[in-house]
């Protein structure tokens, strides 16, 4: 046969494997059969055994229909199911995050009636009153109380335009934890005293970390763009903060992948308090005496 | 002529009644069409080189299925279900390929 030999020659190059499945395509049944018939002298075309058996061929045929349209009718229906468990996850997240949202201000509301009476039950006495003014410093090192000063607001949003390092992938354009984190690093280290994000207060047990797309802050997504608040010496914070790794590393981004991002002196920033820190576990070593400064 | 009588009445068949498939049968079922496919294809080719005989195509049809599930089958039990589902499309796609190809060059000459 021209054809196999033509084949043959086309597929030497491939495992062997792979060509004999070529060459053996055709099950060597329908060889073998008509091999047969071949010695038999008139294969009579309408005897009833051969009728059966068309009529089984036709059924055969019936079934792959049957099984190519179940297939796809099935695989129609499963497309929309797939959908439909993603609205119902982002439904929920979306209402978690209101619930957080909800018990965040309830809890904020609450501590504001603590304080509140924790002022009233220590007013009243001289020992007392010392005593508040002590938590009150420590409240306000430890992000505990909203706080306002002069200081800086950065801004940072996604590429409109792709730099050169992120050409073809817009998904190189986008901010990312890791450089809200140096951002944060870089605020830190020109000495600022309070940081938000996105009205987030960064307390000492602040995490910026990423799940999938999304940039989480204490475990709450933020949307873009991201609003970095910091309070600072005015003199001083914004050089710091421009000229420090920070301020060069959001120009290489800028430069690199198109991030963009404003960087403003403020003369007055409001920071939110952060939600209550609770130390479950670290006590406070036996013998020292707690700072009344910050 | 049956066969394609049979063929297309089993396509309306599964586009009108929307059988229910079972749900531990529905991972078996794009390989059982890939499998049926290719045992099509064959009886085809086979046809116009006017070797074609019913029982061999029956038989190849059914067992092709057969087969193709059963590995699938147990590779979902040995845990390597996913890999052995690619081995299978793969072979059968060769020959479908392979049977296409015969198929053209008897048709069109080319």
């Amino acid at each position: 046969m021209p054809a196999a030999a033509q084949t043959r020659s086309r597929v030497d190059a491939v495992p062997q494997l792979l060509a004999q499945i070529w060459d053996e395509a055709l099950d060597p049944g329908y060889a073998a059969v008509a091999a047969r018939r071949s010695d038999e002298v008139d294969p009579s075309d309408a005897s009833p055994s051969r009728r059966r058996r068309r009529l089984g061929a036709g059924l055969s045929l019936a079934l792959v229909g049957l099984l190519l349209a179940a297939a796809i009718v099935q695989a129609d229906a499963s497309r929309p199911a797939v959908a439909q468990r993603r609205l119902d996850l982002i439904a929920r997240i979306q209402a978690q995050t209101k619930r957080y949202d909800a018990v965040t201000r309830q809890a904020a509301a609450l501590q504001a009636d603590v304080d509140r009476l924790k002022s009233a039950a220590l007013g009243a006495t001289a020992a007392g009153q010392l005593l508040d003014q002590q938590l009150g410093r420590l409240e306000l090192g430890a992000a505990q109380l909203p706080v306002i000063g002069p200081g800086l607001r950065i801004t940072l949003d996604d590429a409109v335009t792709l730099g050169p390092g992120a050409a073809g992938d817009p998904a190189l354009g986008r901010v990312l934890d890791t450089d809200l984190q140096m951002v944060v690093n870089g605020l830190w280290a020109a000495g600022a005293e309070a940081v938000s994000i996105n009205g987030q207060r960064l307390t000492s047990l602040s995490a910026i970390r990423s799940a999938g797309d999304a940039i989480l802050v204490d475990y709450r997504p933020l949307t873009r763009p991201y609003v970095v608040l910091a309070i600072g010496d005015p003199k001083t914070i914004q050089a710091a903060f421009t000229a420090g790794p920070a301020g060069g590393g959001l120009r290489t981004l800028q430069q690199t992948y198109g991030v963009r991002y404003v960087v403003q002196g403020a003369a007055s920033v409001a920071l939110p308090a952060a939600p209550t820190i609770e130390l479950r576990y670290a006590r406070r070593v036996a013998g020292t005496q707690g700072q009344g400064s910050p | 002529m049956i066969a394609l009588l049979g063929l297309v009445v089993g396509i309306a068949l599964g586009l009108f009644l929307h059988p229910v498939v079972p749900i531990w049968l529905q991972p078996y079922l794009p390989i059982a069409v890939v499998a049926a496919l290719d045992a099509v294809f064959g009886a085809v080719r086979a046809t116009l080189e006017g070797i074609f005989d019913d029982k061999v195509f029956v038989i190849s049809f059914v067992s092709n299925v057969l087969v193709a599930a059963l590995i699938v089958f147990l590779g979902d039990q040995l845990g390597v279900g996913s890999q052995l589902s690619t081995g299978v499309v793969v072979v059968l796609a060769v020959r479908i390929f392979s049977n296409a190809a015969s198929i053209r060059r008897q048709l069109f000459g080319a």
